[in-house]
């Protein structure tokens, strides 16, 4: 499992309603996540945090002694982890706000225990993906840090684009990303006209990390819609 | 208010014409009283007719007796004086004796013009000489002393019309000024009036010829200020309990959704237990997206969701939902197929992002929840001339034509003012109804060519720009 090291990563989750500590800790703790603790107030959580030195924080908005979005102001002053909001408040200002402020990722109850699952990964993935050098895929390995591709023992460099999409397409290993989300990645907001540029991109991805790119099994194209990454511990 | 003007020009009018009018009548009046005086020209006449019928006869001058009848009735006394002599040579029996009996020139110049003795004088030539008439004291006022210059007389037609029409134009300047004072005081009252169907609030100052109407108008003003507060109270309590309530719901349901789905999921579970666990899971999910529905229709509903509009490509949203489907959909039971032609690939609309892909995202999911079976959706965004739309529709079982009627044209039940005891469909297309109104689009539901159900939802292209 190359993202076994995401699992062992600390998570706080901050709820003042104990079932949902119970329930997201199982949820957690069945997918293999081993260092979780939970608090119920903003008081206990900073107090927690302290002690704990969380890697991720999962928080609730609306808690007995202030708010969840005072209390990630507060952790970010310590550390500089990621944050999932997962909240009944399902307001779009509610969920502006808090991206407004830097969360990673603002989730409205209720969810599936998949897609809470899902989310934290592609959080950890994304912020951690420095210390996980290697993804690995059927053919050949990428090395973020280094920003290569290693196939068959040979090292290929990763131009920044080509780092881009595939970073891009990492966090997100397994489903499906749009052409427009890729672009975005690639060449910020609002990439109008991009797509075959794209087209071009992912045919040198596929040349690096492809046995036979004519034939893909890692960088699969979903016609009309976008690419999946299929890394060995995605599938 | 245009009307005002109109109101005063038609007054106006009216009261030029009733000058004329008027004017009219009283030239008639007089003609008719001038015409029966005779103007003075009774004892004028007199005299001509007494100079006419004096007769000379060997016994001296003599007056028919029809004539001296006529001086008697009236008590008229009559001389004659003769020409070469200057004195009287004949005279009526009532002559007083203060009467001189022989004239100078210049006497009959003076009595000519005016009296002899405070007897009023009229005289008439014949032959030889002047017939005098006496008419009693105080019976006329003789005056006839003023002449007029030829001129003034020539244009005396001109000079009455001249005279006609500054009276015309004097009483308009009074009602034009009469009017412009109530006009002022007026136009408050009908700016008032004209405001109030706006729903603005109206006031106007309580002092003035319409002192009482303004008080009137302030008040309907207030009345109608305290509905449209009471109504907005009473929408804003409505919206904000359907959102106190689905947020209460979100808490418990998460908790039943999570233990379901991760039994669902458990391994050591028998095949019975993991349907019975994906039932609630399935059914938990329907709950949750009634209760994202309710709130969001109920929001859309009182114009309490704000619009935030930006330029979005439409072909990149639509994608971004099937992909979301597609990621979500492990069993494969509800194939997403984008059927979009490839060339299109930006298609810029002014839009709010996350209610359109609710919309879309909505349309998905009704074709999900009516096909229990499974079925294959197509999305399919196009762009025609200054619209663009999505279409979105599945191979599943469709619905009647009646149905698709109903969905077409009658309210929902929720928006619905009738109790009504129709079978009750959830939100979901109701919100794309509401989301595309918002953008100033519509929505068409129909057959899909696949052979189940269709629905198309269009919306404006900005200034009707043709896609890029």
């Amino acid at each position: 499992m190359d993202s076994g090291y995401l699992k062992n990563k600390r998570i706080l989750i901050v709820d003042d309603e104990p079932e949902i500590l119970n329930m997201v800790v199982s949820i957690l703790d069945a997918e293999g996540f081993i260092s979780i603790e939970t608090a119920a107030s903003v008081k206990d959580a900073l107090n927690l945090a302290a002690s704990f030195q969380p890697e991720l924080a999962i928080l609730d908005v609306m808690l007995p002694d202030g708010d969840g979005f005072f209390l990630m102001e507060q952790l970010r002053k310590t550390g500089g982890y990621p944050v999932l909001f997962l909240t009944a408040c399902g307001e779009d200002k509610d969920k502006f706000k808090g991206f407004g402020i830097g969360a990673d990722d603002y989730m409205v109850k209720p969810f599936l225990p998949k897609e809470l699952v899902f989310r934290i990964m592609a959080i950890l993935r994304r912020s951690y993906k420095d210390e996980n050098p290697l993804v690995k895929l059927k053919d050949s390995e990428i090395n973020f840090d280094c920003a290569e591709v290693v196939k068959n023992g040979v090292h290929i460099a990763l131009t920044a684009k080509e780092y881009d999409i595939l970073a891009a397409l990492y966090r997100n290993a397994g489903r499906i990303v749009t052409i427009d989300s890729l672009c975005e990645a690639a060449w910020g907001e609002n990439p109008f006209g991009y797509e075959n540029s794209l087209m071009a991109h992912i045919r040198r991805i596929r040349e690096k990390i492809e046995l036979n790119p004519s034939r893909p099994v890692s960088l699969i194209t979903v016609k009309g819609l976008g690419y999946k990454l299929v890394t060995l511990d995605s599938q | 208010m245009k009307s005002v003007p109109k109101l005063i020009r038609h007054f106006a009018n009216i009261l030029l014409l009733s000058s004329v009018l008027v004017i009219a009548l009283n030239i008639l009046l007089s003609g008719i009283f001038l015409s029966r005086q005779k103007a003075g020209g009774q004892p004028w006449t007199m005299a001509d007719e007494t100079a006419k019928a004096l007769k000379y006869t060997k016994n001296g001058y003599i007056l028919p007796e029809k004539n001296t009848s006529q001086l008697e009735k009236y008590n008229v006394w009559a001389i004659y004086i003769d020409n070469s002599t200057m004195e009287t040579a004949w005279h009526t029996d009532n002559l007083p004796e203060t009467i001189p009996s022989s004239y100078t020139v210049s006497d009959i110049a003076s009595l000519t013009r005016g009296y002899i003795d405070g007897y009023p004088a009229f005289t008439s030539g014949c032959k030889d000489g002047l017939v005098v008439l006496g008419f009693p004291k105080k019976s006329f006022w003789k005056h006839i002393y003023p002449c007029w210059d030829y001129d003034f007389i020539a244009n005396l037609p001109k000079t009455i019309l001249k005279w006609i029409l500054a009276n015309i134009l004097l009483l308009l300047v009074i009602y034009i000024t009469a009017n412009i004072q109530l006009l002022k005081s007026v136009r408050p009252i009908t700016n008032g009036i004209k405001e109030l169907p706006e729903g603005a609030p109206v006031y106007i100052k309580e002092k003035g010829l319409f002192s009482e109407l303004a008080i009137n108008i302030n008040k309907t003003s207030e009345i109608l200020q305290s509905q449209k507060y009471q109504l907005h109270k009473k929408e804003t309590a409505r919206a904000n309990w359907i959102a106190g309530v689905s947020h209460d719901i979100r808490t418990p349901l998460s908790i039943v959704m999570g233990y379901a789905g991760q039994l669902k999921e458990d391994p050591g579970l028998s095949p019975l237990a993991h349907n019975k666990a994906s039932v609630i899971v399935k059914q938990s999910r329907r709950i949750k997206n009634l209760v994202n529905d309710l709130n969001l229709a109920s929001k859309l509903e009182y114009n309490m969701q704000p619009l935030n509009l930006a330029r979005q490509n439409l072909v990149a949203i639509a994608r971004q939902v099937v992909v979301d489907f597609i990621n979500m959909d492990i069993n494969d039971k509800y194939p997403v197929e984008w059927k979009t032609d490839e060339k299109l690939t930006t298609c810029i609309v002014n839009v709010d992002k996350e209610l359109l892909k609710r919309a879309i995202n909505n349309l998905i999911q009704n074709s999900i929840n009516h096909n229990e079976e499974g079925c294959t959706i197509y999305v399919n965004v196009m762009a025609e001339g200054n619209i663009c739309s999505v279409e979105v529709s599945d191979n599943g079982t469709g619905a009647k034509d009646s149905e698709i009627e109903r969905l077409n044209n009658a309210p929902h039940y929720m928006v619905c003012d009738k109790n009504t005891t129709e079978q009750r469909h959830g939100l979901g297309l109701l919100i794309v109804k509401q989301i595309a109104a918002a953008h100033g689009g519509t929505i068409n539901i129909g057959h899909s060519s696949s052979g189940g159900f269709m629905v198309k939802f269009t919306l404006p292209l900005p200034e009707g720009k043709p896609v890029l």
